[in-house]
């Protein structure tokens, strides 16, 4: 144990001493925290922008201006109800004042486009409350009024073009019903006239149902939390690779196993290593995780709301039943692709080799991730039952059926088998790290070595 | 510790077709110093290998302090393998420390002794220097101390004078010479031979994975005919003066003025003798040089010319292995 500790000790701190632990430690947060900020900055540092709608009536001016009305007061009262859930009290009117409109509509000063052109090249400006400004767009209602068409020299800012296309639509369906002698808001009466369709889960006379028979987050918790877990094995298999490729070619290239192996086994050496790398991506993952727990606890003190909904979650992934065959099949899942993968490593030279294997290594973990796909659409299907018992697969798939609650005996011998298949391929692994670390074998060798193996070649060394 | 250090009997070590090393036996008595020789590509470095238990032999068996190589026992060995190579990004100090530590030495005093090693050897300034920042000798000397410190009672040393700069290979004689004195027994390959002839009591020749020769320095030497290098005025026969005296001479390679002989001494006699009889002869003799044994000359004596010839090839050339 002393010897595994010493290694893991000098891996994990060599990784973590390294530029680049700390840099992608950090960049997950801060592209969140830089991510957010740059969304708020950009909405409050954009410009208040004029524009102008060239129409005989002025029903159409009227509807665009009415929907961004609509859109400001739908939002401000979200935002209020939201800072309601906070215990912080504001009204819509108080959001809705604090949020300055940044689309105003101005009186045209022309009728045609030739005229409306300096208007909008910034050559002339109009007066409006913001002071005196270019035209940002015009609106120009076709001779024939059947087109209603947009102007500006930035078609990047899209945002007064979906809402004038937003308030056409309502327009016209408005006018639609008025013609059929149907109220404006007949359709809306519609919908919320419609039966409300209410998910029930049929519970066994053994299960408490504590939450009544509705259909319910908790009910839902455990599969979405078996799936977060089957795919952080995943996300943890594929980090993995690059280190566990790019340490023991350090090695191989400097020549250190004679030293090492004569102070150390060789599967001590292993353990040590896949250790210092499950350490170093947990480090990541987990102080990633520790981010959005801290940011989620904030928010659940400030909206008792929130807190009722990570609870179920929190109860999921805390239930013995779930989470202890789910560590069991992600460390047997964690070692059995770790080694396959430290093992490759060890055949390889070079980084430029190590570049060649990524390929069919990243093949090898697509296939698990297609099932995990299956799985969340449909965790009960058989392909997934037939699946999960194909070892590769077992520790991803078998997380994820244990909230379906599979027989007993099924969930055993899966287990059983991941771990006899683990088993056997550390020991696979271990010969070729062997022959590749101590003996020089590289990428070429690797079909002799499975040949000598399953006995279809004598063996010659 | 009571059994040798290193005891090997019969082993022999396939690569496919190719044999690196045939039936090889040989013994490492405690306190000595024994010199592996042989030419690049003559097995030494499998057979180290074989000793140490990262390679197992296909035949015979190796016995390290009485039993085969393992982890308790390779924690009396030192070992200093001919292809060199540190974690580059360690410093010269935890690089010996973590070595240290996985021999069994403490944490404080691995640190203790890596500081006590770095300060002796003239590295004290570099302890927190990382390896890439170290030049190639001083990364050399931080190995070999990696070797030495957790104070081994069995020192086998692949090549390790190849790479160093003449003051550092003194500087590593001495430092074999200090181990020696502390009481480690000591087995070192190399393929120059001087080395060898400086250093060791005992000496294991190898050639072709094959032992060509074990046994003392002075006993190597022994195998040689003595003899001198005599130069005559030209066309005196010094064979017909000098064989009724006993001694046997052949016309050698001119190498200056007049004709060149070399003469051969019998058992018994030396360079006195043969240059009394030559001048009690009437010899005109206008040059008298007794040969110098080397063991370089023991070697060619051994397996020839041609498989002695490989002694001078460059270290870089390695033994083929297969997996």
């Amino acid at each position: 144990m002393r010897n595994i500790y010493l290694i893991f000790r000098r891996d994990f701190l060599g990784y973590v001493k390294a530029w680049g632990f700390w840099l992608s430690l950090a960049a997950v947060p801060l592209f969140i925290i830089i991510g957010g900020s740059f969304g708020y900055f950009a909405a409050s540092s954009s410009p208040v922008r004029y524009y102008a709608v060239v129409e005989p009536s002025g029903v159409i001016s009227e509807a665009i201006d009415a929907e961004f009305a609509r859109s400001e007061a739908r939002a401000a009262e979200e935002t209020a109800a939201l800072a309601a859930d906070m215990q912080v009290d504001v009204s819509s009117a108080q959001v809705a004042a604090a949020t300055p409109r940044k689309f105003i509509q101005v009186a045209p000063p022309a009728r045609t486009i030739e005229d409306l052109r300096p208007y909008l090249l910034g050559e002339k400006t109009v007066a409006g409350p913001d002071g005196d400004k270019p035209l940002f767009a015009v609106f120009l209602l076709t001779e024939d009024g059947g087109a209603l068409q947009y102007w500006s020299t930035d078609v990047n800012v899209t945002m007064l073009h979906y809402a004038a296309e937003t308030a056409m639509r309502d327009l016209g369906r408005r006018d639609a019903l008025l013609a059929a002698g149907l109220s404006a808001d007949f359709l809306k009466k519609v919908d919320e006239a419609a039966l409300p369709v209410t998910a029930f889960r049929l519970r066994s006379e053994a299960e408490p149902e504590t939450g009544g028979s509705e259909v319910t987050m908790a009910d839902r918790a455990p599969a979405i939390v078996a799936g977060a877990l089957a795919y952080f094995l995943w996300l943890m298999v594929f980090s993995i690779i690059q280190y566990l490729l790019m340490g023991t070619i350090e090695e191989r290239s400097n020549k250190i196993f004679d030293t090492l192996l004569t102070s150390v086994k060789l599967p001590e050496l292993l353990a040590g290593k896949l250790l210092a790398v499950f350490a170093v991506t947990s480090t990541m993952m987990l102080s990633w995780s520790v981010f959005a727990a801290a940011g989620s606890a904030f928010a659940a003190s400030q909206s008792p709301a929130l807190m009722d909904m990570v609870a179920p979650f929190v109860a999921a992934a805390t239930n013995p039943g779930l989470i202890i065959p789910a560590l069991i099949s992600f460390m047997l899942g964690y070692v059995l692709y770790g080694a396959i993968f430290m093992a490759l490593g060890s055949l390889c030279d070079t980084i430029q080799e190590a570049q060649t294997l990524l390929s069919p290594m990243m093949i090898l973990l697509m296939l698990p991730m297609f099932a995990i796909f299956i799985a969340f659409q449909d965790p009960g299907s058989p392909i997934i039952d037939y699946a999960s018992w194909f070892p590769l697969f077992t520790p991803f798939l078998l997380i994820l059926r244990i909230p379906q609650d599979p027989p007993l005996w099924e969930i055993l011998a899966q287990m059983g088998l991941m771990a006899i298949t683990t088993a056997l391929i550390v020991w696979g692994a271990t010969k070729v790290y062997r022959a590749g670390a101590v003996h020089g074998a590289g990428i070429g060798d690797l079909g002799g070595m499975i040949k000598a193996a399953i006995g279809l070649k004598p063996k010659t060394a | 510790m009571g059994a040798a250090p290193l005891v090997m009997s019969g082993a022999t070590k396939r690569f496919g077709a190719f044999t690196a090393v045939k039936a090889l036996s040989f013994d490492v008595p405690q306190g000595q110093i024994v010199g592996f020789l042989g030419p690049n590509g003559a097995g030494k470095s499998t057979s180290l290998r074989m000793a140490l238990g990262v390679m197992q032999p296909d035949e015979g068996s190796v016995a390290l302090f009485g039993r085969a190589p393992d982890i308790s026992n390779l924690r009396h060995v030192g070992f200093l393998p001919e292809e060199r190579g540190l974690y580059k990004k360690m410093s010269a100090r935890d690089t010996i420390t973590y070595f240290a530590r996985l021999k069994g030495m403490s944490a404080a005093d691995a640190k203790a002794r890596a500081n006590e090693l770095l300060e002796a050897t003239g590295l004290g300034a570099f302890k927190a220097t990382r390896i890439s920042k170290l030049s190639k000798g001083m990364a050399q000397k931080v190995q070999i101390l990696s070797t030495l410190a957790h104070r081994p009672d069995f020192l086998i040393l692949d090549e390790p004078f190849s790479g160093l700069d003449p003051m550092n290979q003194q500087t590593l004689e001495d430092l074999i010479r200090a181990e020696h004195k502390r009481g480690a027994t000591i087995l070192f390959s190399t393929h120059v031979m001087e080395h060898a002839e400086r250093l060791c009591d005992r000496i294991v020749m190898l050639a072709r994975g094959r032992k060509v020769f074990d046994g003392s320095l002075d006993a190597a030497y022994a195998t040689l005919g003595q003899g001198a290098r005599m130069a005559v005025e030209h066309g005196f026969d010094l064979a017909a003066v000098m064989r009724p005296k006993g001694f046997e001479a052949h016309r050698a390679a001119d190498k200056g003025p007049g004709d060149s002989w070399r003469v051969e001494f019998p058992s018994g006699l030396g360079a006195q003798d043969a240059l009394r009889a030559a001048l009690e002869a009437g010899a005109p003799i206008l040059g008298f040089q007794p040969e110098e044994a080397r063991l370089r000359d023991v070697f060619v004596s051994l397996v020839g010319e041609a498989e002695a010839a490989a002694l001078d090839a460059p270290a870089s050339v390695t033994e083929v292995e297969a997996a």
